[in-house]
């Protein structure tokens, strides 16, 4: 059964603030996300200092491609699928390393690191002579760019320049990251994976509303002390959320910590973009000194890169579909591998000017915060792992999800080329990709695309 | 002889204080200055071997002071740790001990053990982590007492094929 675009369209109501259950666990579904958005997406496969030398190579997935991004004898950086032309063995196994060629260890065809083939055994004997090798490469990624560092992919040739397709949203938010220092790859990218459908694992990163509870285990003084090696004492004007009628299984009042989610107020700026890309989460002055490194907004230069709008920002980027930008300067990725199953990939950066033993506070918090160890992202994956368990029975699955915080009163200033939500705790940028997701869906055209993404005024 | 049951016993009593969630007492075997590490291993070509596992002060999935642990501890003490609640069932089995080293007179031992953590929790989730510890031991007092004032975790396992770890090994 073809799913049409009147399908599409009733799966997301951007006016009720509906998501259809269905998206999260059909396998058609998924298979035609691989397409229309994995298929033509920019997406993120490294960063230029994990390979700084020629040969250094490290492996990326675009969809359910396997993909090598590797360092050129020139500087430049070159991607190519990871499949041999003639019967399609991976030519190299490893996740990261250096190579001086690719050896496809089936038949022994060789390449160079920028993809030519080299070297086919039996050349003259077998070929004839005739084969010809110029026509017979390691397929390149179809686009491959750089932004200050950050290296994207698309397959689609008609993909609108990198630059473009991130828009002034995604470009803020790669700047959030690359604005706070000479960013280097700390060694180590951390994998795991999740039973979960990649969409919630995406659309959690703008959520303000779950932490004081979901993470409310690693929000208590003695943890978060150990966790971030300092802690602001809670301020006495710190704000508390309402929880009047919200009961614990014994019946008891649910009492959260004093300001559970560190002093954090909940004024929010909520930015949307052209193709889906958003940022959704406090203001840069209600997390006061929280950040990493702490002052870097006001470095000679960051003002004027992130701009009039963007300065105040300080929430979670995504970068559509699945690179969410951290405010511990890390890069995750949401990687899907099937309707259920998705793969977390955490890169992690540190700017190479940090004093050492600043480098070992970022380093600590970066490895206890996020991952599966983390003292945070250890819940997240059970509530992702639940919701999406419970879209397929057939009567649970005919209850929308709903993301009515704030619905409708959204007010969007469109000013300084960026389109923001100056709200509290909202729902608005995980509706924003949802939108965004079902028009990808519908294949449309760029132009279509981007019409159909540009940021309305009332959200 | 003596002191090779004295430390297989020391793993043995370790091993029951983790499945019987007895934590506080678990902690309390760990030097204050202990270092508790599991590296990320990543799939290397075998010319790159040396740089399979990241080093301390790269990325881990463990890199943890004693500070740290006890945070681990008092989190799961919350009665809010979500992941642990209901808590997952897990079974320990740990062979192969090997003192590989004597230094400083006995003041330290150097020791090496597998292990098998079986881990399940509600009714169908499943997890099973293989792999080896690397731990220095410090004799107290008393025979069989021992400190651990290092422990390196190698897992069998590159991508972590579980969704958390909020165990410990």
């Amino acid at each position: 059964m073809a799913i049409s675009r009147d399908d599409i369209d009733g799966f997301i109501s951007l006016e009720r603030g509906e998501v259809d259950r269905r998206i999260f666990s059909d396998d058609e579904i998924f298979e035609l996300e691989m397409e229309q958005i994995f298929g033509r997406a920019w997406l993120f496969l490294c960063h230029e200092s994990q390979i700084p030398d020629p040969g250094d190579f490290f492996q990326s997935v675009m969809g359910r491609d396997n993909v090598l991004v590797v360092r050129q004898h020139d500087g430049g950086v070159r991607a190519m699928l990871n499949t041999c032309p003639h019967r399609g063995n991976a030519v190299c196994r490893a996740e990261e390393g250096n190579a001086r060629s690719f050896l496809c260890t089936y038949h022994g065809w060789s390449f160079g690191i920028d993809g030519t083939l080299k070297g086919v055994p039996g050349f003259k004997n077998f070929y004839g002579g005739e084969l010809d090798k110029s026509e017979h490469g390691l397929p390149p990624v179809a686009q491959v760019t750089s932004y200050k560092g950050f290296v994207f992919g698309t397959h689609d040739p008609t993909a609108p320049p990198l630059e473009e397709y991130l828009g002034t949203t995604g470009r803020l938010g790669l700047d959030l990251l690359a604005c706070r220092g000479d960013m280097e790859v700390v060694p180590g990218i951390q994998k795991f994976v999740l039973d979960c459908n990649w969409k919630f694992a995406v659309d959690n990163l703008f959520d303000w509303y779950h932490p004081q509870l979901t993470h409310a285990s690693a929000f208590v003084p003695s943890v978060r002390r150990a966790m971030s090696g300092r802690v602001a004492a809670p301020s006495a004007d710190a704000p508390l959320i309402d929880m009047s009628g919200v009961e614990q299984q014994d019946g008891s009042e649910l009492e959260l910590a004093t300001a559970a989610i560190s002093n954090t107020a909940f004024d929010n700026v909520v930015v949307i973009g052209e193709y889906g890309h958003a940022i959704g989460g406090p203001t840069a002055a209600s997390r006061g000194n929280e950040e990493l490194p702490p002052g870097w907004r006001a470095a000679a230069g960051v003002a004027d890169v992130l701009g009039p709008a963007g300065k105040d920002v300080a929430g979670h980027p995504n970068i559509f579909p699945t690179s969410w930008i951290t405010t511990t300067m890390q890069l995750s990725l949401r990687i899907p591998r099937t309707r259920s199953i998705t793969e977390i990939w955490w890169f992690s950066f540190v700017p190479r000017e940090l004093p050492p033993e600043f480098r070992k506070l970022v380093v600590r918090i970066q490895n206890h915060v996020f991952g599966p160890a983390g003292l945070l992202e250890q819940e997240d994956g059970e509530n992702w792992n639940q919701s999406t368990l419970q879209t397929r029975g057939l009567a649970s699955r005919r209850t929308k999800h709903h993301l009515l915080m704030g619905l409708g009163r959204g007010k969007v200033i469109k000013e300084h080329g960026l389109a923001r939500i100056e709200t509290l705790t909202n729902e608005h940028a995980q509706l924003w990709t949802y939108h965004a997701w079902a028009q990808w869906m519908k294949g449309l055209d760029w132009a279509e695309l981007r019409a159909a993404t540009t940021p309305p005024d009332v959200l | 002889m003596v002191r090779q049951f004295e430390v297989e016993r020391f793993y043995t009593r370790e091993a029951a204080l983790l499945d019987d969630r007895r934590f506080e007492e678990w902690l309390e075997l760990f030097s204050e200055d202990t270092n508790y590490f599991m590296p990320i291993r990543r799939t290397r070509l075998a010319k790159e071997l040396d740089r399979e596992f990241t080093r301390r002060g790269e990325m881990a999935f463990f890199d943890d002071d004693k500070a740290l642990m006890r945070a681990r501890v008092d989190k799961l003490r919350t009665g809010r740790a979500w992941a642990e609640d209901p808590p997952s069932r897990t079974r320990r089995i740990v062979t192969n001990v090997d003192v590989v080293d004597v230094v400083d007179a006995g003041t330290e031992l150097t020791v090496r053990s597998n292990f098998l953590l079986y881990r399940t929790r509600l009714d169908s989730e499943e997890d099973t982590w293989i792999g080896s510890r690397i731990d220095t031991l410090r004799p107290g007092g008393e025979p069989g007492v021992f400190r651990i004032s290092a422990r390196t975790i190698l897992l069998e396992q590159t991508v972590l094929l579980a969704r958390n770890l909020s165990n410990f090994f």
